[in-house]
């Protein structure tokens, strides 16, 4: 017990005044969120900003309040510009949607009241590109809206039901909460497979181990000081992460933290067996980095991490459903994003419970003080 | 206490240890001297339950060594060839942290004073000097107070000064009644540390008595050295007098073993006038281990 709690202690010892596991646990994720939080997520506050050009070519109080109003809609970027120039910069890409608000609205709109054949006439056009669905919907709706009740003002239109909207979430999900649980999972993927090989490949090289032999020491003692420093360092990692992800971002875990360390104890269990694996099988220690690297490295890709896993090839499928990085990803996505309790995530769980059984005992198995 | 038989260690076809065999006694120093690749290593690794021998016998405290090696553990203190600490754990630290490992540790405190490491206490072991480093090795090894001390090499890759310091410690460990179990390719080490020697040489004892003993077994006292371009007069070096044996080194340099080294000399400066001899780098010494090694294996310990 004695050896259990001094090895703990000197590998929480050996972690805090490794500069690289500061830079890699502690800086670069919370670099890594502030940046693409920053840039992808705009600013985190808002998740939708879409650039809308308008063209007037009507010019009058109307068209002009149609502009204001459309200025004053959340989520759009409004500016003014001539049709062509609006065009060509639609095709760009630097304007989402274009809206031409033709000659005649104003008129249309003051004479609305009296004339009485109420035919629609299209004084409001918009261009935009069909092929991304999200711009297009949203953009539509958005300045259809816009139009509505620019028409209703103008018959004085009174709606006898009226739909309240009630705003359940602090805000709206995004981008960046999608991001934070993801970061998470690769943290605990890459500190723990790459780490573990690492370390534990040098370690054995150097033959610290090989003296640890020379005394009674057990290697169940020795990997139980192991696992129980590197949860500690994980579980210190994460509630860093959540912390800023929280602070800056206002990200919320909206599920339970109890289930949320219990994933991420399984992930950090799982990634270690299978980092001890690594670190036996390498022939060298030197090529232990490199084949963890490779084993890691497609696992972010494919893990779910940066992008949602339906978005990869069909191709891919079998290969994410086999390895433990996704169900890792979603069961942290589920819990912190949606509040998911774990009757729900029974299926991660018992794929992640599965890949630590297995790797576990491959990794007692395989392990050695020894080089040879 | 240390019994060993027919030891034997094969890495794929050659046989590393061959058939080793020895007995080292309570409170003794005892040392395995050999050039490097000669199975020290081997040998010392397998006595401690760090290798398996495929075939022998060891035992230590009269408890199998090879069936029940863990039982051995809490007996024994070791210190490796390649000093492997932790780099970023501090003496004081690693002290603690090793002392864990056993049922019973000294005083952190002793230990430190005991091996003059008590103003590194609070420094990293990447910051102590060579000799530092190694002393707290041996602390590490001694952290339990086993009656048994395995070093292996302690003073290879020190300075003269830093290797004087680890002699002072090693003799001090044996005031204490300790059982030291040591290697080294340092032939002035065994001689001055150890009470008896083994010397190794390709898997294999091939001498074993004290230091002077083994000397004593050469049949002479004094060693003639000098150079030569050419194998000059075999025949009429050997019969100067008192020569007991002639050898020539792979550079060149001739040595004459004997027991009377006024008449060999005499002789020697005459036969030079005669024939020619540059005697060249001529000088005399006293018999070492080295001329053991030397005699019995025909190389010099430093080129093996």
């Amino acid at each position: 017990m004695k050896a259990y709690w001094r090895l703990t202690w000197a590998q929480l010892l050996l972690f805090a005044r490794n500069k690289n596991t500061i830079i890699w646990s502690l800086i670069l994720p919370v670099f890594m969120m502030l940046a693409l939080g920053t840039f992808l997520g705009n600013g985190g506050t808002s998740q939708f900003q879409l650039k809308v050009a308008v063209a007037d070519q009507d010019d009058t109080d109307r068209s002009r309040s149609v502009i204001e109003k459309l200025s004053a809609t959340e989520g759009l970027e409004v500016k003014e510009i001539s049709r062509d120039k609006g065009l060509s910069q639609l095709k760009k890409g630097d304007a989402d949607i274009l809206v031409v608000l033709r000659q005649g609205l104003g008129e249309r709109l003051a004479a609305a009241g009296k004339e009485t054949d109420g035919n629609g006439q299209p004084f409001v056009q918009l261009y935009m590109d069909q092929s991304n669905p999200t711009v297009s919907q949203v953009g539509s709706t958005v300045i259809q809206e816009a139009v509505d009740r620019l028409n209703k003002e103008a018959v004085a239109y009174q709606p006898p039901v009226e739909t309240e909207e009630i705003n359940i979430q602090t805000r709206p999900l995004g981008y960046i909460d999608f991001l934070v649980p993801g970061i998470l999972s690769l943290m605990i993927m890459s500190n723990n497979l790459n780490g573990v090989a690492a370390t534990i490949a040098s370690w054995r090289e150097r033959g610290i181990l090989r003296r640890m032999q020379g005394t009674p020491l057990k290697s169940s003692t020795f990997i139980a000081g192991q696992i129980t420093a590197r949860v500690l360092l994980n579980g210190l990692q994460a509630v860093a992460v959540l912390l800023v992800g929280y602070f800056i971002f206002d990200v919320h875990v909206y599920g339970s933290w109890l289930l949320l360390l219990l994933f991420i104890l399984l992930g950090t269990l799982t990634f270690m067996s299978i980092g001890f694996i690594i670190a036996s099988l390498a022939r060298t220690p030197e090529s232990a980095a490199p084949i963890a690297g490779l084993v890691s490295f497609p696992m972010i890709f494919v893990g779910g991490i940066f992008f949602p896993l339906r978005d990869l090839p069909g191709l891919l499928q079998p290969l994410v459903k086999a390895i433990p990085i996704g169900y890792l990803t979603d069961a942290l996505r589920a819990v912190m994003n949606e509040g998911v309790a774990l009757p729900q995530l029974w299926l991660p769980a018992a794929v992640l419970t599965a890949w630590l059984i297995v790797s576990f005992t491959v990794a007692a198995l395989t392990f050695r003080w020894d080089v040879k | 206490m240390i019994r060993v038989n027919h030891l034997v260690k094969r890495y794929g076809e050659t046989r590393v240890v061959d058939d080793v065999g020895f007995e080292v006694a309570e409170g003794e120093v005892f040392g395995l001297l050999g050039p490097n690749g000669a199975g020290k290593t081997t040998t010392m690794e397998m006595i401690e339950g760090l290798r398996r021998p495929d075939s022998g016998e060891i035992r230590l405290f009269g408890v199998d060594a090879v069936r029940h090696p863990a039982k051995v553990k809490e007996l024994i203190g070791v210190q490796l060839q390649s000093t492997a600490l932790f780099d970023h754990l501090t003496t004081e630290e690693s002290i603690l942290l090793y002392g864990s490992f056993y049922q019973e540790m000294r005083p952190v405190e002793e230990l430190l004073a005991a091996f003059n490491l008590q103003e590194k206490r609070k420094t990293l072991v990447k910051h102590l000097s060579g000799g530092q480093r190694q002393r707290l090795a041996i602390a590490l090894a001694v952290v339990h107070g086993p009656r048994v001390i395995f070093l292996d090499e302690p003073t290879t890759g020190l300075d003269p000064k830093a290797r004087r310091d680890l002699w002072e410690i090693i003799q001090r460990l044996k005031e204490e009644g300790k059982t030291l179990f040591l290697s080294t390719h340092y032939m002035e080490e065994a001689e001055y540390l150890c009470d008896r020697v083994a010397i190794m040489n390709a898997g294999q004892v091939i001498a074993l008595d004290t230091p002077t003993g083994l000397i004593r077994k050469l049949g002479s006292d004094s060693i003639v050295e000098f150079a030569a371009e050419r194998n000059a007069a075999d025949a009429q070096l050997r019969q100067l007098e008192g020569v007991k044996e002639v050898k020539q080194s792979e550079e060149g340099v001739i040595l004459l073993l004997t027991d009377d080294l006024r008449g060999t000399l005499s002789g020697l400066i005459s036969l030079a006038d005669q024939a020619g001899l540059a005697l060249n780098g001529l000088r005399t010494r006293t018999a070492t281990l080295e001329d053991v090694f030397l005699e019995r294996t025909g190389k010099r310990l430093t080129d093996a």
